[in-house]
């Protein structure tokens, strides 16, 4: 059908398009911000939300899965970039991958019995929650609590040890991009409609044939994958290894972002990311010094008010500003 | 169709590759482009604090200036964990600024030899995480560009401050008391309070000091600590010291926000040993004071190590007898009877309504010593006193001791003196006691009328 | 570090000190196994709910100078109110959502009391400095702390006591009625939305009791339910829905591997054992050792 496919065509390239304003705008944030550090870094804090918020919505928007770890494929990509660096002077750029690729073992090696044993929805946040208790613990027994400081090592682009913060900006804002990107590539694909069929209905998925245990453990692994990959653009960045990198609260707090930007809407995982983060961090610097907590608090009443209120999240804001060009492009054309 | 969507997702990835090649190309540009306008926006930040007399700033004059910047304030950046978790020390650091500051600019006359300089404290939240406080230096480096930090407790985040402090050439004097911050090669790092090895080492030195002096043998210890790294640090100089007296002993760490510690009580009672040094938080204290009590073992004696849990005001109120004849290690000591350490600690009551802790004291000699050091490097370097090099050189070269300074007579040991790596030469600690409900100062210069409790009324052998 | 030889008396002794751990852990559970199982709530904040009981100890014990253990007398019906307006403000608006908003929504109110907590009381740990219980009782090699005694005896009283109810009285048919199937307790004319709030309230008022029993030994921080939160889900978990037994018999496990994780390995590893018990009981009884639907 002609129509159905141009109109495909259309889509992706409306989606091709933004993309590229995303990227521009993302690459001119320094510029705006003035190369002030203190805005940069929180740029790059910001990016690093956001990143997280959409690996996250790959299992948890498109798979339907409640998963709290992001912090545990995070922080083990994080530490075996770090520990790679710190302890053997392997460059961050190999490092990374082989902090990802062990995120990934990970998620599978727990995964695969997970899925296979049908453990869904709290069972599988409560399950994914301890895994960051476990891993944590794991990497105490290894190294106790003590802190590795990852020096200051020449040259700066191989050890990627800067001074500054625009590169890890840059780092994260691409890694922003790629990860939308995929999320995009695996929307269209065969793996995305079976992963909303999963989501839709487990059972109903399993009757028409999708062999659900795998799709969902790709997701999964696709997830891990991006996460530790972030880790180990995050180490570079802090430069401070300890066990407290596997955060339990961290998981939680990307799961809620992505829930309150509505689930399966990558625009609305991202936006969410990083209003929550600005305020989070906006409120900090006003009330918080003066009430200690009140920012978080804030923070926890306006994800009641979203949760209560606007179950759909931010995506349902999306969605109508998004009605409201294309009705008026629609008025013009 | 599928022909065509697949031409078109290759065309989109190739596309949005490009484009993220085009981003990093953009930020790696703008980078190499911003390097050098960044670093001379940071030195008109320097002369804006410096505030020259002049008020057209000349930034890029090679030329020296002979006649020395006349300095009307200098702004003293104060990085402290306000909020989350460690918001009591933060608070209370604050605090204690504060009130230093106040005295050194209202009561001393400011910085002498700069002219009645007045310093001017700007405060930074470190909040939780080492980013946070990274954020927090970034934050008050950017828009205050202070030529000394003082901050920020937590070890992980005072690493994180010093990571920014030493690019920017900002002295950072740091409260944070993990042995590994001055091994890490910094080079503008600078601290008065004792490392955390030495408060371990104190406790075992009193202990042993006590058992001397009243004719008791110790042939078996447990050394229990909380497993931060601060605790572990404690406890590793506990151990060394217990192994130099060749006395026994075995290890037990426990995370401080544990919910019961019924188990590891067991477990010292079976190992019995005749002392035991304890290196607390302040929520596992309450439990481990509690607990032990409840259980009814009674060793020799039980000395805390490292600062915060048994002694302080709001352990007490929350333990109550429980606390009873426990001591603590202090990187301060508030009863010491010199003229300026009464006189700032019945300042801080009254202020506040409470008895300095550890946390305010820290601050009381840190600020007061950097206060030192800008009067030495006024004389030392006249021409440039606030640069960072200058100023590090007056830090070295500071020997202060009761009789020539009020940051010495703050200071547990009366005398502070810089080690090249930046710690101070002669740290030490004071231990804290709990007779009667209130916190006393029984070593190594016991607080007058009062007489450490040795051994523990409540232990069989006391009797005897 | 060294390693301690267990002598069997020690090992005797942690694993009587674990059985009173696990029955207090099994109360803190006991409110969450009914909510969730009556009325499929997915509550994050249940750790918080007791760190709030603990503070509310405080206050009243050390106000009016009262033996913390019986504050419960008082914290138990405000906390039962406090769970009623929890229920009518947030909870009844999510009801039947799906998990994941469920989830936000208590993460949300999680952050709400823990910083409430953080503003009022600061960061210090708070704790009663009086308890009638001060002295062990000593049972041969076995030394027992009273105020554990005496939480676990109540523990299994209250355990029993709302088995009673749920399965002697109108009321607890009522409950099971609708925890199985709400259309079908409806259609029999039971007031679904009053047996929720109550079974809210009752969930809640019974966090208070295990915070009033938590206070005699330990003591309040805002962080007290990052301890307990995770804890009572895994205890939940385990027990599956299988009734109050099911949570006792799974806190008890859960005590007693805590203990014996500390004789053995050291309290770092306490975590670790808990929750890879957790994960395996997860994989292999996906059902939880006692059965659930």
């Amino acid at each position: 059908m002609p129509g159905t496919l141009s109109k495909k065509l259309a889509l992706t390239k409306e989606r091709l398009y933004s993309l590229v304003g995303l990227a521009i705008i993302l690459a001119l944030v320094p510029v705006f911000l003035g190369f002030n550090f203190y805005y940069v870094l929180l740029a790059a804090d910001v990016m690093l939300a956001a990143s997280l918020v959409a690996a996250w919505n790959i299992i948890g928007g498109y798979a339907g899965q409640l998963d709290l770890a992001a912090s545990a494929y995070m922080a083990l990509g994080a530490v075996v970039t770090g520990h790679l660096l710190a302890n053997f002077g392997l460059t961050p750029w190999i490092g990374m991958f082989i902090g990802a690729g062990s995120a990934v073992a990970v998620a599978a090696l727990v995964g695969y019995p997970t899925f296979r044993f049908g453990i869904k929805e709290v069972w599988y946040a409560l399950l994914t929650s301890a895994l960051v208790v476990i891993m944590m613990r794991i990497y105490y027994l290894i190294y106790g609590s003590f802190e590795t400081y990852i020096p200051h090592m020449e040259p700066e682009w191989l050890y990627l040890t800067f001074r500054r913060y625009e590169v890890y900006y840059y780092m994260l804002a691409a890694m922003l991009v790629i990860i939308i990107w995929v999320n995009l590539k695996i929307k269209d694909s065969k793996l995305g409609y079976y992963l909303a069929a999963i989501r839709e209905d487990e059972l109903a998925a399993e009757a028409l044939g999708i062999d659900v245990r795998r799709y969902k453990l790709y997701a999964l692994m696709i997830y891990a994958l991006l996460a530790g990959l972030v880790g180990g653009i995050y180490i570079t960045l802090t430069g401070i290894l300890s066990f407290r990198l596997f955060d339990p609260w961290l998981g939680i707090v990307v799961a809620v972002m992505g829930i309150v930007g509505g689930l399966g809407s990558i625009s609305g995982a991202v936006l969410s990311a990083v209003i929550l983060r600005s305020i989070e961090e906006y409120l900090r610097g006003t009330i918080g010094a003066t009430y200690p907590g009140s920012h978080l608090l804030v923070y926890g009443l306006i994800i009641i008010l979203v949760g209560v209120l606007k179950p759909e999240g931010l995506a349902s804001f999306i969605d109508y500003f998004k009605k409201k060009i294309t009705r008026r492009g629609e008025e013009v054309g | 169709m599928s022909l065509l969507t697949e031409a078109q997702t290759k065309t989109t990835a190739i596309i949005i590759v490009s484009v993220v090649i085009i981003a990093i190309i953009a930020g790696v540009a703008v980078y190499y482009a911003s390097q050098k306008p960044a670093q001379t926006v940071t030195v008109t930040q320097t002369q804006t604090v410096t505030k020259t007399a002049s008020p057209t700033t000349t930034t890029t004059s090679p030329t020296k200036t002979v006649t020395p910047p006349k300095i009307k304030e200098i702004k003293i950046g104060l990085i402290e964990p306000l909020t989350g978790a460690h918001a009591v020390f933060g608070q209370e650091a604050k605090e204690a600024a504060e009130l230093i500051i106040n005295v050194i600019n209202n009561e001393l006359g400011g910085i002498k030899n700069l002219g009645g300089a007045k310093l001017k404290l700007v405060v930074a939240d470190a909040g939780e995480t080492p980013e946070q406080a990274k954020l927090a230096a970034e934050k008050l480096v950017a828009q205050e560009h202070p030529p000394i930090i003082i901050g920020a407790y937590i070890s992980r985040m005072t690493a994180a401050v010093a990571e920014v402090t030493e690019r920017e050439k900002i002295i950072l004097v740091m409260d944070g008391l993990v042995d590994s911050l001055t091994e890490q090669g910094w080079k503008y790092v600078f601290r008065v309070a004792p490392k955390a090895s030495a408060h371990g080492k104190s406790a075992v030195d009193f202990v042993l000091d006590m058992a001397k002096k009243k004719n008791l043998t110790i042939k078996k210890a447990a050394v229990i600590h909380e497993d931060s790294i601060f605790g572990t640090y404690v406890a590793q100089g506990a151990e060394k010291e217990l192994a130099k007296y060749g006395i026994d002993y075995i290890v037990e760490a426990y995370p401080y926000d544990i919910s019961d510690v019924t188990p590891i009580v067991s477990k010292l009672m079976d190992y019995n040993p005749d002392i035991v040094i304890s290196v607390p938080y302040f929520h596992d204290a309450v439990l481990l004071a509690k607990t032990i009590k409840e259980m009814g073992f009674h060793p020799m004696f039980i000395a805390g190590a490292g600062g915060c849990g048994y002694t302080d005001p709001d352990s007490i109120k929350a333990a109550g007898e429980a606390v009873e004849w426990y001591t603590n290690t202090y990187s301060y000591n508030p009863a010491r009877p010199t003229e300026w350490n009464k006189k700032i600690v019945k300042m801080f009551e009254d202020k506040y309504g409470k008895l300095p802790t550890e946390a305010a004291g820290i601050i009381f000699y840190s600020l007061m010593t950097v206060k030192e050091a800008l009067e030495k490097a006024a004389v030392l370097h006249p021409e440039d006193p606030l640069n960072p090099d200058n100023l590090r050189d007056a830090f070295l070269s500071l020997d202060l001791t009761d009789n020539n300074s009020i940051a010495a007579q703050l200071y547990p040991t009366g005398h502070i003196k810089f080690a090249p790596n930046g710690d101070n030469i002669y740290a030490g600690t004071a231990v804290i006691q709990v007779i009667n409900g209130k916190p006393h100062v029984v070593w190594p210069d016991p607080e007058p009328g009062i007489q450490p409790v040795f051994p523990r009324p409540d232990w069989p052998g006391a009797k005897g | 570090m060294q390693v301690i030889s267990v002598d069997p008396s020690l090992l005797v002794q942690n694993l009587v000190n674990g059985v009173f751990t696990g029955l207090l852990y099994s109360l803190v559970a006991l409110g969450l196994a009914l909510i969730f199982g009556v009325m499929d709530i997915i509550n994050f904040a249940h750790g918080d709910f007791v760190m709030v009981g603990a503070y509310l100890t405080y206050v009243i014990a050390t106000t009016f100078m009262i033996e913390p253990s019986l504050t419960a007398f008082i914290t138990m019906p405000i906390f039962f109110l406090l769970g009623i307006v929890i229920y009518k403000l947030i909870i009844e608006e999510v009801l039947g959502a799906e998990p994941l908003i469920q989830i936000a929504v208590t993460v949300g109110l999680l952050m709400v009391l823990r910083n409430l907590a953080l503003m009022i009381f600061h960061a210090e740990p708070r704790g009663v400095p009086f308890t009638i219980f001060t002295q062990p009782i000593v049972i041969g090699p076995i030394t027992i702390a009273s105020s554990r005694l005496a939480a676990g005896i109540v523990s299994l009283v209250a355990l029993w006591l709302i088995h009673v109810l749920l399965t002697k009285t109108k009321w607890g048919i009522a409950v099971r009625a609708t925890a199985d199937d709400r259309e079908v307790a409806e259609l029999m004319g039971i007031n679904v939305k009053r047996v929720y709030a109550v079974t809210f309230g009752l969930g809640t008022a019974l966090t208070a009791l295990a915070a009033a029993l938590i206070m005699t030994f330990s003591r309040a921080d805002p962080y007290l339910g990052l301890l307990y939160g995770l804890l009572s889900w895994v205890i939940v978990a385990m027990g599956g829905l299988g009734g109050v037994i099911g949570v006792l018999f799974s806190g008890l496990i859960i005590g007693v591997i805590e203990a014996l994780g500390i004789t053995f390995v050291g309290a770092g590893a306490r975590e670790l054992f808990i929750y890879l018990t957790f994960f395996f009981v997860l994989w292999f009884r996906p059902r939880g050792l006692f059965g659930r639907r």
